[in-house]
C-alpha cells in the first residue's frame, strides 16, 4: 500500500496537514465563529425570550377571556332581568289599561242601561198619559156620559195596568 | 488494469528541503488547502457580508453544522466546560470533512487516507486529553486508571488494563478513519477500473455501482468525521469528569 511504503512523504504530510489544521482552527476561531456562535445565540435568546413574552400574553389573553366571559354573562344576565322587569312592567300596564277599559265599558254599559231605563220609564210615562187620555175619551164616547173622577181614575188604572203588562210582555217575547 | 491503490500515491509538486526534513508540498497537500480553502472562504463569505439574525442559505448550513457540533460537544462534554472547546471541535469536524469530501473529486486525493496523517491527529488529540487532564487535575488524574468501584487488590491488575485501553484509543481513532477513507476509495476505484476495461455492454453495471457507491461515500465522509470528532468530545469529557 503507498500509505505504507512511500514513508518520506510522511514529514511532510503531518507537517502541512498539522499547519493547515493549526491555521484553519486560527482563522475560524478569530474571525468566523464568534460572530456567527454569537448570532445563534441572539437568536435562541431571543426565540426563547419570544416564547415566554407568547406564553405570558396567551395567559393574559386566557385572563381577559375570563374576565370577559363573566362580563359577558353579568350583562347577559342584566339584560335579561331587564327584559323581564319590562316584560312584568308591560304585563301589569296592560293588565291595568284591561282593567280600565273593562271599568270604562261597564260604566258606560251601566250609564246605557240607566238611560234605556230612563227613557222606557219616560216613555212608559208618556204611554200612559196618552192611553189615560186615549181610554177616557173612549169610555166617555162608548157611554155618552161623563165619568165621575172616581170612575176615571179605576178606569184609567185598569187601562193603564193592561197597557202597561201588554208592552212589558211584549217586551219580554 | 490499473491498480486500485495507484491513487493512494503522493506526487511532490513543489520539493522543499528544511534541515534535511522533506516538507514538499504535494499533490495531498495541495488537495487538502482546496478543501479548507472551500470551507474558510464559505465561513468569511458569510461573516464579511455580515452574519443577518434572518439567515441566507449558506450562513444556514454554517450555523447548522456548528449548531449540530456545539450540542454534541456540550452533550459529552457539559455546557459549562464544553464551550471553550467548541471552536476546537468544530474545526476539527470540519477540517476532516473537507479531507474526505475533497477526495470523492477523481483525481484529488484524501489526505485522511494516511494513516500517517490520521494518526498525527490522533496522537495530538491523545496528548491534548493528558494536557488537559492533568491541567484540571493535577495528579490526581492518574485516577482515571483505576475504575470506581474497584477492589483494591484488583488495582494492580486493573492499572495496566487501563493503560492499555487509554494507549489504544489514538490508535483506534487513527486506523478507523484511515481504513474507512482507504476502503472506500479503494472500491470505487476497483468499480471504476472495471467500467474502464470492461466491454460497453457491460461497463456500465460497475459504473452504476460506481455511482451508488460515491454517494455512499459521501455519507461514510460525513459519519467518519462525526465518529472522529465524538470521540474525541468524549475524551475530553472523560478527562474533564474523570469516570
Amino acid at each position: 500500500m503507498p500509505q505504507f511504503e512511500q514513508v518520506s512523504v510522511f514529514g511532510s504530510l503531518i507537517f502541512w496537514s498539522l499547519l493547515s489544521f493549526g491555521l484553519l482552527f486560527f482563522i475560524l476561531k478569530k474571525f468566523a465563529f464568534p460572530p456567527i456562535l454569537e448570532a445563534l445565540e441572539m437568536r435562541e435568546k431571543k426565540i426563547r425570550n419570544d416564547i415566554e413574552d407568547s406564553e405570558r400574553l396567551k395567559n393574559e389573553a386566557l385572563e381577559i377571556k375570563t374576565q370577559l366571559e363573566e362580563t359577558l354573562k353579568a350583562a347577559h344576565g342584566k339584560a335579561e332581568t331587564i327584559v323581564q322587569l319590562a316584560h312584568d312592567e308591560s304585563r301589569k300596564a296592560q293588565e291595568k289599561s284591561l282593567q280600565e277599559t273593562e271599568a270604562k265599558v261597564r260604566q258606560i254599559q251601566k250609564d246605557a242601561e240607566q238611560e234605556v231605563l230612563n227613557s222606557r220609564n219616560k216613555l212608559l210615562q208618556e204611554i200612559r198619559s196618552y192611553a189615560a187620555a186615549l181610554t177616557i175619551a173612549s169610555t166617555e164616547k162608548f157611554l155618552k156620559k161623563v165619568l165621575g173622577e172616581d170612575d176615571k181614575k179605576k178606569l184609567v188604572e185598569e187601562s193603564i195596568e193592561q197597557v202597561v203588562q201588554e208592552l212589558e210582555k211584549r217586551q219580554r217575547n | 488494469m490499473e491498480s486500485p491503490l495507484h491513487h493512494f500515491e503522493v506526487h511532490n509538486i513543489i520539493p522543499i528541503h528544511i534541515a534535511g526534513l522533506d516538507l514538499s508540498i504535494n499533490n495531498a497537500v495541495v488537495a487538502m488547502w482546496v478543501g479548507l480553502a472551500v470551507i474558510a472562504g464559505s465561513f468569511m463569505l458569510v461573516v464579511n457580508r455580515g452574519v443577518s439574525p434572518i439567515p441566507g442559505k449558506l450562513q444556514s448550513i454554517l450555523e447548522i453544522s456548528l449548531e449540530f457540533i456545539r450540542s454534541m460537544v456540550y452533550e459529552f462534554i457539559g455546557e459549562d466546560e464544553g464551550k471553550k472547546y467548541v471552536p476546537f471541535i468544530a474545526s476539527l469536524f470540519l477540517f476532516i470533512l473537507a479531507c474526505n469530501l475533497i477526495g470523492l473529486i477523481p483525481g484529488s486525493y484524501t489526505i485522511t487516507s494516511q494513516l500517517a496523517v490520521t494518526g498525527a491527529f490522533a496522537v495530538g488529540i491523545f496528548l491534548l486529553t493528558l494536557v488537559i487532564g492533568f491541567g484540571k487535575h493535577g495528579m490526581h488524574f492518574l485516577g482515571i486508571l483505576v475504575p470506581p468501584g474497584v477492589p483494591k487488590i484488583m488495582i494492580p491488575l486493573m492499572v495496566p488494563i487501563e493503560v492499555i485501553s487509554m494507549l489504544a484509543r489514538p490508535i483506534s481513532l487513527a486506523v478507523r478513519l484511515f481504513a474507512n477513507m482507504t476502503a472506500g476509495h479503494t472500491v470505487l476505484a476497483v468499480l471504476f477500473g472495471l467500467a474502464m476495461t470492461g466491454p460497453l455492454w457491460l461497463g456500465w453495471l460497475p459504473f452504476g455501482f460506481t455511482i451508488v457507491i460515491n454517494g455512499l461515500e459521501i455519507a461514510i465522509a460525513f459519519i467518519q468525521a462525526y465518529i472522529f470528532t465524538t470521540l474525541t468530545c468524549v475524551y475530553i469529557g472523560d478527562v474533564i469528569k474523570l469516570h
